[in-house]
């Protein structure tokens, strides 16, 4: 068991709504907005913002989780759009 | 007054039930985003470097296994497969 893995709830949760680049397994890095992480695998769930106005959603796989670093805070307008991300259905789109 | 307990800070909870309310919040919204992602094609990277694609249908309690449909793997098309968690890095899809 890593140490993502390891983490309690309430510091998993201490990432979300921040923008974080995680590595994993075979030197793998992702980049993106972190939404949640499930408590019961680790799996972590990134969304990332596109330019046409769709979203691209990254799961990581907790066992594969090498580091995770913080690269932007976020603000009160971006909690916003991952508050209600999944919450009402179908997703309808962003205005990027 | 009743309005005093209603503005009472969180930190004022035990330590237990707010890791509790944490780990609820964290796990609704991780079966949100699967639900999000059935019926989708999502591609996954698995360990050595192999990306494989195919249709998400459904996973286990503990996330131990991925069902999907239409794999797509180089050797053919697989109509009906379970992946293991453990042999996935990551998964992707668009929405």
């Amino acid at each position: 068991m890593n140490e993502w893995m390891k983490k309690s709830p309430l510091e998993w949760e201490d990432y979300v709504y921040k923008e974080v680049t995680v590595v994993a397994s075979e030197n793998k890095e992702y980049k993106g907005w972190f939404l949640t992480a499930d408590p019961v695998s680790a799996n972590i769930v990134l969304v990332n913002f596109l330019e046409d106005g769709s979203l691209s959603v990254t799961g990581i796989m907790g066992h594969s989780v090498q580091t995770i670093d913080v690269v932007n805070e976020g603000d009160h307008r971006m909690r916003e759009k991952l508050t209600h991300l999944f919450m009402s259905g179908d997703y309808k789109g962003h205005s990027p | 007054g009743s309005s005093e307990l209603q503005e009472s800070p969180m930190s004022e909870d035990s330590p237990e039930t707010q890791e509790q309310r944490a780990r609820a919040t964290l796990r609704e919204r991780y079966l949100r985003s699967l639900l999000a992602m059935v019926g989708r094609p999502v591609s996954f990277t698995l360990h050595q470097g192999v990306l494989v694609a195919a249709h998400f249908g459904a996973t286990d309690l503990d996330v131990a296994n991925f069902y999907v449909s239409k794999l797509q793997t180089p050797i053919g098309v697989q109509a009906e497969a379970l992946l293991r968690c453990s042999d996935i890095i990551s998964y992707t899809f668009r929405l």
